[in-house]
């Protein structure tokens, strides 16, 4: 069973959302999803079928066209700026972009989500060798993203999204630049926190990914979204409702 | 495992200090500051002269006697001197006065002296006889009933309490004080003004930034935090470098107007009080830039998701 009518347990919940961007026609039309505590999710589709979108919405930085979008419990389309930002610090995003900042060192972005928490500066910084040090960045702590390779960039973001144990763990190609020997090194860390209770939603075009993990697929196709069992490799999954 | 270093600097997530609108901020509160610290020092000064007269004034009134027309001088002194001591029986008579003096030779002499020049002898001149009087502090003065006494005695005595020249002088030093705060709200609008274009303009350069914060669970709150400290930092600085070309034009100014007029402006001083007021500017404006930097980046930042 892949969704749940038991809200408590439902991390993101939306109902017949729509998504359009000004005038232009609806990219996503009346997407209803429900995505249950401690689940793992790929997300595919074509380029242009609207992933990033609803990632964006999933992690809070877009409300949607119609339509009405629940994290954790609470309707985005009626929640204030503070408390979108308490929902954010739950969530962990891997954008395709990375959105490092670029005049932080790998250490200082690592931090951010812990800093802007208002963590003790001594815990911050043990748990960010850690991680670095996990990724095998431990030397790469001082470097600046303009001095770093994309793989590198990539771990660096990852372990940004993960810093902070987030209850929502958004990955947008997450091993997308990353050497071969390392992939499923970061794989194992998105596993393991799931494991542990995080709910993960990994968008992707790689078909070995998919086919090495056997996760459910929420797959976008004709402006709507259907989803697939881990062991479904027809395509012919049923339409989420 | 790699050695961890033993410190980390830690690096400000929104890099403010490049800015290239933090000198433009500095100059506009550092010509601020100056225009201000030099009004208030103006302002300061004259209230604390104002001040000084109002106190010696409160407490003394003059009585002049003017002096008798007889041709025969020294039948005259005689009957002027004679009017003066019906003015000071009444005086002294009265519960609310002190002490009532006749002004002697010596003193009236000093008095007509910048006129007339030195070697006079009063009692060949038709000039007022003077009483100094001190008043009793605390006690009410019925000034009506004063005036009235004296003119029973004798009707070449007139009072003057000294208030007509001194509310002239008030009016002038509150004429004084409208253009000083309105220089104070130019001020303020000069300094907010400064903050809210260059808040502005800072965060459309770290739109992305912000963005990112945002995105990590930052509040408002914590973006807005930032720019109001960077921002009193900034003015502080401006404030103080206006303050430090500000104190000696003040002296200069001082300077130059006890050339003009010792007499008068002589008293026109600083005290420490007001020097810690002039000082305490950069602080002010400090503060005044913190505040706006701080509710800029919150107003703007309500119009984003």
């Amino acid at each position: 069973m892949l969704t749940t009518n038991n809200k408590s347990n439902v991390i993101i919940e939306m109902q017949n959302v729509g998504i359009r961007y000004g005038q232009g026609p609806e990219i996503l039309s009346d997407i209803r999803l429900s995505l249950r505590k401690g689940s793992f999710h790929f997300l595919t589709g074509r380029s242009g079928a609207g992933k990033t979108s609803l990632l964006s919405m999933m992690y809070l930085a877009q409300k949607p066209s119609r339509g009405s979008v629940s994290v954790f419990g609470q309707n985005v389309n009626f929640a204030n700026r503070d408390s979108l930002a308490l929902l954010r610090r739950k969530i962990g995003v891997v954008f395709q972009d990375f959105r490092l900042i670029d005049h932080l060192s790998a250490f200082d972005n690592v931090a951010l989500p812990l800093r802007v928490c208002g963590m003790d500066e001594r815990e911050v910084r043990k748990r960010v060798m850690e991680l670095l040090q996990w990724v095998e960045l431990d030397r790469s702590i001082q470097a600046t993203p303009e001095t770093l390779s994309g793989g590198e960039k990539q771990r660096v973001a990852i372990a940004r999204a993960v810093i902070n144990r987030p209850d929502l763990l958004l990955a947008d190609e997450p091993t997308g630049n990353v050497d071969n020997d390392i992939a499923p090194k970061l794989m194992k860390l998105f596993v393991e926190l799931n494991k542990l209770g995080t709910t993960v939603v990994i968008a992707t075009h790689s078909e070995k990914l998919i086919s090495d993990f056997a996760y459910p697929r929420l797959h976008l196709h004709n402006r709507g979204l259907r989803i697939f069992g881990p062991n479904d490799p027809t395509g012919m999954g049923v339409r989420h409702v | 495992m790699s050695k961890q270093p033993n410190f980390i600097a830690r690096h400000e997530e929104l890099p403010l200090k490049n800015n290239s609108t933090s000198l433009f901020l500095q100059i506009m509160v550092g010509i601020a500051v100056f225009l201000f610290a030099v009004t208030l020092s103006g302002v300061l000064a004259i209230n604390t002269m104002l001040q000084n007269w109002n106190e010696s004034i409160l407490g003394s009134l003059t009585v002049q006697i003017m002096p008798s027309t007889d041709v025969n001088p020294e039948k005259a002194a005689a009957e002027t001197i004679a009017h003066q001591n019906k003015a000071l029986d009444v005086l002294r008579s009265l519960s609310f006065v002190e002490k009532a003096d006749p002004l002697t030779d010596k003193q009236l002499e000093k008095l007509i002296q910048p006129w007339l020049g030195d070697g006079i002898a009063i009692d060949d001149l038709p000039v007022p006889r003077i009483i100094d009087v001190k008043l009793k502090r605390n006690v009410d003065i019925d000034f009506m009933d004063l005036a009235y006494k004296l003119a029973q005695a004798t009707p070449m005595a007139s009072v003057d309490n000294h208030k007509l020249w001194l509310n002239k002088l008030i009016q002038f030093a509150d004429g004084i004080k409208i253009l000083a705060l309105s220089i104070l709200a130019l001020v303020i609008m000069i300094t907010s003004g400064a903050i809210f274009y260059t808040t502005q303009t800072s965060l459309g350069l770290h739109k992305y930034t912000i963005e990112i914060l945002h995105q990590m669970g930052a509040k408002d709150t914590y973006v807005a935090q930032q720019y109001a400290k960077r921002s009193a930092i900034l003015a502080f600085q401006g404030g103080v470098v206006g303050l430090l070309i500000a104190i000696p034009t003040i002296f200069g100014i001082a300077s130059l107007a006890h050339q003009i007029e010792g007499g008068i402006i002589g008293e026109a001083k600083l005290s420490s009080l007001d020097w810690l007021s002039i000082i305490g500017l950069p602080a002010f404006a400090a503060i005044i830039a913190m505040l706006t930097a701080y509710y800029t980046v919150k107003q703007t930042l309500q119009k984003l998701m």
